[in-house]
């Protein structure tokens, strides 16, 4: 989840009469934790379906309304405007169809503030931009700028100065030596026309996705701003466009139109929208008995309108809130707006009669067996590697079931056997005294349409003395005490146990397991001093009753 | 009252009585008994003020390769004296004769003015009968030597020699009885033994201690009326992600949080009308291409949530409580706090008067049930959840706040499609997590370690 820097006193600034602490323990009922404190500045982490607590106007919004210091739902004010256009050409729908933006005049802009809307764009670029694929923003300095402006698409040997660079450099350098290049330019795909957006004058104010236009750069001498957001489809980039039109406006801009049109693009909206929230689904849902009224100024805490009309609730939501999208995301607005704190849990008595699961059962009763024939019961992880399972007790791994680039080498590949773990277990506590008898019941992994899993049990002994008979012993008593079941073993060759010294478990003549002195010289490769015995055995078919 | 002592004691202090001081070999010898009984039995005696254990060091010289070579052909310098002694002889030649030796040879003799050097030739001056170091050689020979038996002067003309000499430190063992152990009467009849006596560490056998968690965990669930469900955890995208709104484009289906099966998909994933139900969601609510090949992805299930969804879409119950419990993967680096597998909690109830008063009600009671009583909600964010909650629990022995459960009820986004009426409450998190408070440890890893130090000697009973 996201996490964005703070200053207590810049948030003073904004929210009005309010004290660091009130605010510090007001920020977890917005549902935002704080990752850390210190002196005037506070880390917090956000949701992702919150993109406007991304910057601390953001934040101040949504702490205003919860204090009770300005509650209700902020509106935008656009000014019409006829000064301001771009006009898109076709070409640019089958690369990056949609194109929308804003004007923000007349704000104070100092470093802090430049940070925030820094910060602001990375987040929505990375949340609902999903990387800069579905839509991405760039914040341009307006008065560098002469409109109308085009949205196009041009060759690869286009040139002008990008962002963070002395130079002239073609598009096919920004997408070969460019760092933001490197990191998007595959959202272009293979096409050899790219999106593109010119002033009046063919003068190159951004390359959408990748990098604006050096000279557009916001400083702290910028007055007024140009917002375009571009995307793959048009509701995405609108709702992008409400995000950073709400926090300009926040932060004392002035905002005005702009008007696109062409190729299936529209002018923005940005419009708020109305839905109808019946107070029973929201009583019902929180378990609380509130009145309209307490409804109603519940959820303009939350930043939101709302008037009754009838028996019902109308609730005006503004467009940056595109994460409401149905009844049940106002009930939580109303328990935000009411206040988590404030919710008096209850205790309902139980309507049902609980049991464990059957398969659970058995499986404790075979544990207390087990762990009464001397073992200690040993966990390890299904998500292994080809060294434990394969390689280092022999065993063939032509059918393993691996995932996809795993941050750990030692979590690659699903086991098919409990068996070697336990073996290198074993190698891990040569240290220990012996005996070591310890066992593991769990599930192995086998590919069936598409994965089967089945539940199995293995068991190993280390000790000067141990020998096939003992661990043959155990198997015996296991199987028989636990569930009545009397089994035969018959001799087999296997690579991880000694030739000679090996059988499979038969059942009522089907092979369940098998069962004996492991490998002197994977004792060897393992350093391991002792001989080693242990049988596995598949549970889950014909031993495990589920009921 | 009579001291009791064991057979081992009894054998040592007899042995003693009749040769007073022994060494722990000659005492093996005497009792009959094994060095580590000895061994043990000094102890016992030591610890009782029975017994005194003498420790001494000794150092045993012998001679090394070039020591042996000396003592044979004489010392360097003396065959370099012997072969100038009937006359002056050219350097070259010496060289040649003496070998290696030459340089050491020549470079003691001229410091101790017996020889001179005349442009090629090297001349006798004087020619001592023994020389400095000849004495000790011979002393030792072949053979081995106490070292407080040489003279320490003539030893260490040779000592610092390399390869000359060898000198091993032997430890020395004097066991004999303290005064009143020599007047003791251990001629004990009355058939008792030394119940004071240590004995040896023996190992349980017994359940591993996340387990132990685990089933605590599975008893109170069940006490408190749930049901307990068994679910795959390898799962096809669509139980894990989609059947929970979570867009097919959410940055959590990515490959770094996700582990996705190499190359497996599942052929059939929810039955025709799940499956349509389920798109239509996605495609209205989160406008995109809904893609049923990447619903069919197989991947290692992030959350036990798709088993009761599962359950639930097949069951469509009007009122129930239920639970699963199980393995769950992230695609995490692995750490003192992470693992890619640790196991989950997860419970539902549902109801047609389940609210969120009693889902908060029902984790007040298993906190206190788990001897958790300072907790407090806070809001939070779950794609498939809605209002969604966090418990956050005070840990006393941390001094903190500590994030546990979460929790909420589920979205109609999620429930209409698969033809759940009823709201459902569900919360569920780690288990480890609670399992490393109740034995303090700091390092997640320790669990799935083996490390049979830790799982012979922790506490069972927290």
């Amino acid at each position: 989840m996201p996490v964005i820097e703070l200053s207590f006193s810049r948030l003073q600034k904004l929210i009005g009469k309010v004290s660091k602490k009130q605010i510090s323990d007001s920020l977890p009922f917005l549902g935002l934790d704080i990752e850390s404190e210190d002196k005037d500045l506070v880390r917090i982490e956000y949701s992702p379906n919150r993109p406007d607590y991304s910057t601390d106007y953001g934040v101040a919004l949504g702490l205003q309304g919860l204090l009770g210091i300005k509650t209700g739902s902020v509106k935008l004010t656009i000014k019409k405007s006829k000064n301001y256009s771009i006009s898109v050409k076709p070409t640019v729908s089958k690369i990056r169809p949609f194109v929308t933006g804003i004007i923000a005049k007349n704000g104070k802009i100092d470093d802090k503030t430049i940070k925030q809307l820094m910060t602001m764009q990375e987040d929505l670029h990375f949340g609902i931009g999903r990387k800069r694929k579905k839509s991405s923003i760039g914040i341009h300095d307006l008065d560098k700028i002469s409109f109308p402006l085009i949205y196009t698409t041009t060759t690869k040997n286009h040139k002008f100065i990008p962002l963070n660079s002395e130079k002239e450099l073609s598009i096919s350098e920004i997408i070969a030596d460019t760092e933001t290049g490197k990191d998007y330019g595959h959202l272009l795909g293979q096409s050899s026309q790219v999106p593109i957006i010119l002033d009046t004058n063919q003068k190159t104010v951004s390359f959408p996705p990748i990098i604006n236009a050096a000279v557009t750069t916001v400083t702290t001498k910028t007055k007024n701003l140009f917002v375009e957001v571009t995307g793959i489809n048009k509701d995405d980039a609108e709702d992008m466009l409400s995000v950073v039109a709400t926090i300009l406006q926040s932060a004392g801009f002035s905002l005005e139109h702009i008007q696109i049109s062409g190729a299936k693009n529209s002018s923005p909206k940005l419009k708020e929208k109305t839905m109808i929230v019946d107070p029973s689904l929201i009583n019902q849902t929180l378990g609380l008995n509130l009145n309209t009224s307490k409804i109603i100024s519940s959820l303009k805490k939350s930043r939101l309108n709302a008037i009754s009309k009838g028996k019902n609730i109308v609730c005006t939501i503004p467009a940056y809130r595109f994460d409401i999208f149905g009844p049940m995301d106002l009930v939580e607005e109303v328990a935000l707006g009411y206040g988590i704190q404030n919710f008096e849990p209850t205790m309902s008595p139980s309507q049902t009669i609980g049991h464990t699961n059957p398969i659970s059962l058995q499986l404790k009763s075979l544990n207390q067996i087990i762990i009464g024939l001397g073992f200690l019961e040993a966990l390890n992880s299904s998500l292994s590697s080809k060294r434990v399972l394969y390689d280092m007790t022999n065993r063939d791994s032509k059918k393993i079931i691996s995932v996809l680039d795993s941050k750990s080498q030692e979590h690659t590949i699903l086991r098919d056997s409990i068996l070697p773990g336990l073996v290198e277990n074993l190698s891990r506590n040569i240290h220990e005294s012996y005996p070591q008898k310890m066992f593991e019941t769990g599930s192995v992994f086998n590919l069936h349409d598409p994965i089967s899993e089945k539940i199995n049990l293995a068991v190993i002994s280390a000790h000067k003395d141990a020998n096939f008979t003992e661990i043959k012993s155990v198997l015996q008593t296991a199987l028989k005490i636990g569930f009545g079941i009397q089994i035969q073993t018959k001799t087999t060759v296997n690579s991880t146990f000694q030739d000679g010294h090996c059988a499979n478990i038969i059942f009522n003549g089907n092979i369940i397991g098998i069962i004996g002195e492991i490998d002197s010289k994977i004792i060897e490769n393992y350093k391991i001093r002792v001989p080693v015995v242990g049988f596995e055995i598949s549970l889950s078919n014909s031993i495990l009753k589920s009921l | 009252m009579s001291q009791v002592f064991h057979d081992i004691e009894k054998k040592i202090i007899n042995s003693l009585k009749e040769n007073s001081i022994q060494s722990p070999e000659t005492l093996e010898k005497s009792t009959q008994l094994s060095p580590d009984q000895v061994r043990r039995g000094i102890e016992w005696l030591k610890l009782k003020d029975l017994a005194i254990v003498d420790e001494s060091k000794s150092s045993v010289i012998s001679l090394g390769k070039n020591g042996l070579d000396s003592f044979e052909k004489g010392l360097p310098e003396r065959r370099l004296l012997n072969l100038v002694k009937n006359g002056p002889r050219k350097l070259s030649d010496l060289q040649k004769e003496l070998g290696f030796v030459f340089g050491p040879a020549m470079g003691l003799c001229r410091k101790n003015n017996w020889i001179e050097t005349s442009s090629d030739e090297i001349i006798l001056k004087t020619i001592p009968s023994v020389l400095p170091g000849e004495k000790t050689l011979q002393q030792i020979g072949s053979g081995k030597l106490s070292k407080d038996k040489l003279d320490t002067n003539d030893l260490s003309e040779i000592l610092k020699r390399p390869d000359f000499i060898i000198e091993d430190v032997l430890k020395n063992k004097k066991i004999s009885l303290t005064t009143s152990a020599k007047s003791l009467d251990i001629s004990n009849t009355s058939g008792a033994i030394d119940v004071e006596a240590e004995v040896p560490e023996i190992f349980v056998a017994r359940t591993h201690p996340l387990k132990d968690t685990i089933d605590e965990i599975r008893e109170i669930f069940v006490t408190l009326g749930f049901s307990e469900i068994l679910g795959n955890m390898t799962q096809s995208s669509f139980w894990n992600f989609d059947a929970l709104f979570t867009p097919q484009d959410h940055p959590a289906r990515e490959l770094q949080d996700t582990f996705f099966l190499d190359g497996i998909s599942a052929k059939k994933i929810a039955t025709p009308e799940q499956i349509n139900k389920v798109s239509n969601s996605h495609k209205k609510n989160w406008r995109y291409q809904w893609d049923i090949n990447e619903a069919r992805k197989m991947v290692l299930r992030t959350h036990t949530t798709c088993v009761t969804i599962k359950h639930l879409a097949e069951n469509k119950p009007d009122e129930a409580r239920i639970f699963s419990l199980g393995r769950v993967f992230r695609n995490e680096k692995v750490s003192y706090k992470h693992l890619v597998e640790f196991n989950q909690i997860e419970g539902i109830v549902v109801g047609k008067d389940a609210n969120l008063r009693n889902l908060m009600g029902i984790q007040r009671e298993f906190y206190k049930r788990i001897g958790i009583t300072k907790i407090k909600f806070w809001p939070t964010f779950f794609p498939y959840t809605e209002p969604s909650l966090q418990t956050m629990v005070y840990n006393e022995k941390l001094g903190k706040w500590i994030e546990l459960f979460g929790m909420g009820i589920f979205r109609p986004e999620v429930t209409k499609p698969l033809g759940i009426t009823k709201p459902v409450l569900a919360w569920g998190g780690g288990i480890e997590r609670i399992a490393m408070l109740k034995y303090g440890l700091d390092d997640v890893r320790e669990f799935y370690n083996n490390n049979l130090g830790w799982l012979r000697s922790n506490t069972k009973c927290q």
